[in-house]
């Protein structure tokens, strides 16, 4: 038995089903569409919560075998400081917009992860900066929101 | 006919109109290469630019850019795995693996020829649409549209991989998609669905995030995993040196690109399907044209079939989005509808005019699709040995690049920093999806189309009661529906019975 491919399926069928439980209550014209959708999705996903217990499915695609040097317990470390790192840049841009946030996120990365040298990545920051402000700001106009602290430091 | 038709050669190689053309398809390929940001928006941004051009000229610039935006955006989905736009999804799905492999130069080969293959085609059936395209487009109701709907939806069989327990994974995600498409304001009865409170939700989710986040962030933590670079141990000199075995690929499979145009033009002319319902649709029909169970295995691994079809779709449709814009003024899509400003900024009324007064403008237009085209491949092929060696680099170096990319291309379509925790959340089920191996295709399809399904139902029941399920055209649809959808068990049966046969035999 995946514990993974059970637990998966699992959440899939409480998706379904908080789906029609929520569904009820609506207008027919409404819930007409979820409803369809929703009850064959619920039988569908128990089908596999039972399947993936009993153990059957697919076996994983081979080409996701990792390198010999990574074992599960790197590979799930690396995996939980990407997403670390993946919250930590919303929350950057939530706090000083996406102009700054790009070059200190380029150079936070590559230095704190020592993928590069420090003045390597401050250099790369400031590519990150360069291309970002030329790109997006100054040839395609995209606007980007000030972030809390810029509304904070100057709240006009 | 004729003379119009060179007419409108000669309008888009006048000086003026060819260095426009230029500019804009350098706009264009920037724009294609950076995710998020859609031919469409990028056409929104340059419009205010054509009002002192003459109609050639604005129709060479703006087709000029988004034709080229549509060819691009392949080159960011096959390098990195990230869309470059909402339309070029499906190429991530076989192209990225080919990456993965070291065969980057050998998919984008493929995805650039097949997208040259893709808007010949398109601008052929362009040009010869215009004066027939009138009943062709009038025999489409709602309740045929909601067919067509239907009959992408039945693919989602095809897109499943695997045996016949994976097609249940995958109609399951099929219906998954369709759900998560009912996420906001109902628009019959104004009831708001799965909102829990939240008035980003109201308009339902978008589709730039969601796909990003889906396809990218996977790809990102499997290199983080990894370490290693994205062609990981393939040999470098393998790695720039597939271009011309790419562009082999899509002659050797050239049935399956024109199959694959057609499918591109066909859904280009439904109105409101969009180019990501063309891609989707005709990577289906890849895999649904593979001969047998074992023959449909690679796909979603790195088969170069599942980069030539949604490659030849993503250009052929431009040409196909186009015939209801010009004959009737009725767009098919966003780009479309913002291109129709055009039309209006420059004086000229879509419609009969188009197709007898400037007659010359619109064979401009058809001009426009071929050159831009073809001029973007021979560029694209010279540098494509050079692009391919990207995936040569490091991992951990890509990363931060990439990430700045996911989220930028997330964040631009809406400015909405929830898109971002969209994305980040997509990205999360994505990847859970990917490690337990249920496919994420057929929850694509499924969100594509769910609301265009929704919607033509609604119609269709609103002004023909359940008559209109007996209408010639809706019986045809339904039984063609039937047909794909029962397509991989008719094939596994077919092939369980020539085994009999053949053992008997032998």
């Amino acid at each position: 038995m995946d514990k993974g491919r059970v637990a998966f399926a699992a959440v899939l069928a409480v998706v379904a089903a908080g789906a029609i439980v929520s569904a009820l209550p609506w207008p027919a014209k409404a819930r007409l569409f979820p409803l369809t959708v929703a009850v064959p999705l619920l039988v569908l996903a128990l089908a596999q919560v039972i399947a993936a217990l009993r153990g059957r499915g697919a076996p994983l695609d081979p080409d996701d075998a990792l390198p010999a040097d990574v074992t599960p317990s790197i590979a799930r470390a690396r995996m939980h400081a990407v997403f670390a790192w993946m919250a930590g840049f919303i929350v950057l841009v939530a706090l000083i917009g996406f102009p700054y946030t790009v070059p200190v996120f380029v150079g936070a990365y590559l230095a704190f992860t020592r993928a590069t040298t420090w003045p390597r990545a401050l250099v790369a920051a400031l590519v990150a900066w360069l291309c970002f402000h030329v790109v997006f700001e100054r040839t395609l106009h995209l606007p980007f929101e000030a972030g809390l602290v810029q509304e904070w430091l100057a709240p006009d | 006919m004729f003379d119009a038709l060179f007419e409108g050669l000669r309008l888009v190689l006048t000086w003026q109109a060819a260095s426009l053309m230029l500019v804009g398809m350098a706009v264009g390929f920037v724009v294609g290469l950076l995710p998020g940001i859609g031919g469409a928006a990028t056409l929104a941004l340059m419009l205010p630019f054509v009002f002192k051009m003459q109609p050639a000229e604005a129709f060479a610039f703006l087709l000029g850019m988004h034709s080229v935006a549509a060819t691009t955006g392949d080159i960011t989905s096959i390098l990195f795995g990230v869309p470059g736009e909402g339309l070029s999804a499906a190429t991530v799905v076989d192209g990225h693996p080919m990456a993965k492999r070291g065969e980057a130069a050998r998919a984008l080969g493929a995805a650039l020829m097949s997208s040259l293959v893709g808007a010949l085609v398109g601008a052929v059936a362009l040009a010869l649409a215009i004066p027939v395209v009138r009943p062709l487009v009038l025999t489409f109701g709602s309740p045929e549209l909601f067919m067509i709907t239907v009959l992408g939806i039945a693919c989602i069989t095809s897109l499943s991989g695997g045996g016949a327990g994976a097609q249940w994974k995958g109609i399951a995600m099929g219906l998954a998609g369709l759900l998560l498409a009912t996420i906001g304001q109902e628009r019959q009865s104004g009831t708001l669905r799965f909102d829990f409170g939240f008035t980003y939700l109201w308009e339902g989710l978008d589709l730039i995030p969601v796909l990003v986040g889906l396809f990218a962030i996977p790809e990102i933590i499997d290199l983080a995993k990894r370490r290693s670079a994205i062609a990981g141990n393939a040999p470098p000199e393998a790695i720039g040196s597939g271009v011309w075995q790419g562009i082999r690929d899509t002659f050797v499979h050239r049935w399956l690109v024109i199959r694959a145009s057609l499918v591109g033009v066909l859904v280009g002319i439904l109105p409101g399907a969009g180019g990501g319902v063309a891609q989707w649709m005709a990577y289906a029909h890849a895999v649904q044209s593979a001969k047998d169970a074992r023959d449909r295995e690679g796909f979603g691994k790195g088969d170069v079939r599942g980069v030539l079809g949604p490659g030849a779709a993503n250009n052929s449709k431009e040409g196909g989005d186009l015939i209801p814009t010009i004959a009737f003024g009725v767009p098919g899509s966003s780009a479309m509808a913002i291109l129709l400003g055009a039309f209006l900024i420059m004086g000229l009324n879509p419609g009969p005019e188009m197709l007898t007064k400037h007659l010359a403008v619109t064979y401009s237009m058809v001009w426009t699709l071929v050159i831009a085209n073809v001029i973007t491949v021979i560029v694209c092929l010279a540098l494509l040995g050079h692009l391919a060696k990207v995936t040569r680099i490091r991992g951990e170096l890509m990363i931060p690049f990439l990430l700045v990319l996911v989220f930028v291309g997330s964040y631009a379509a809406n400015r909405q920093i929830a898109d971002l925790l969209v994305t980040l959340v997509a990205g999360a089920v994505g990847y859970a999806m990917h490690r337990n191996g249920w496919p994420r295709a057929p929850l694509v399809l499924g969100f594509v189309l769910g609301k265009l399904a929704e919607t033509y139902l609604f119609i269709s029941i609103a002004r023909y009661g359940f008559s209109w399920l007996g209408q010639p055209l809706v019986l045809f649809l339904m039984a063609l529906t039937v047909l794909v959808a029962a397509w991989p068990y008719l094939q596994a049966r077919r092939e369980r019975v020539r085994a009999r046969t053949g053992g008997t035999h032998g």
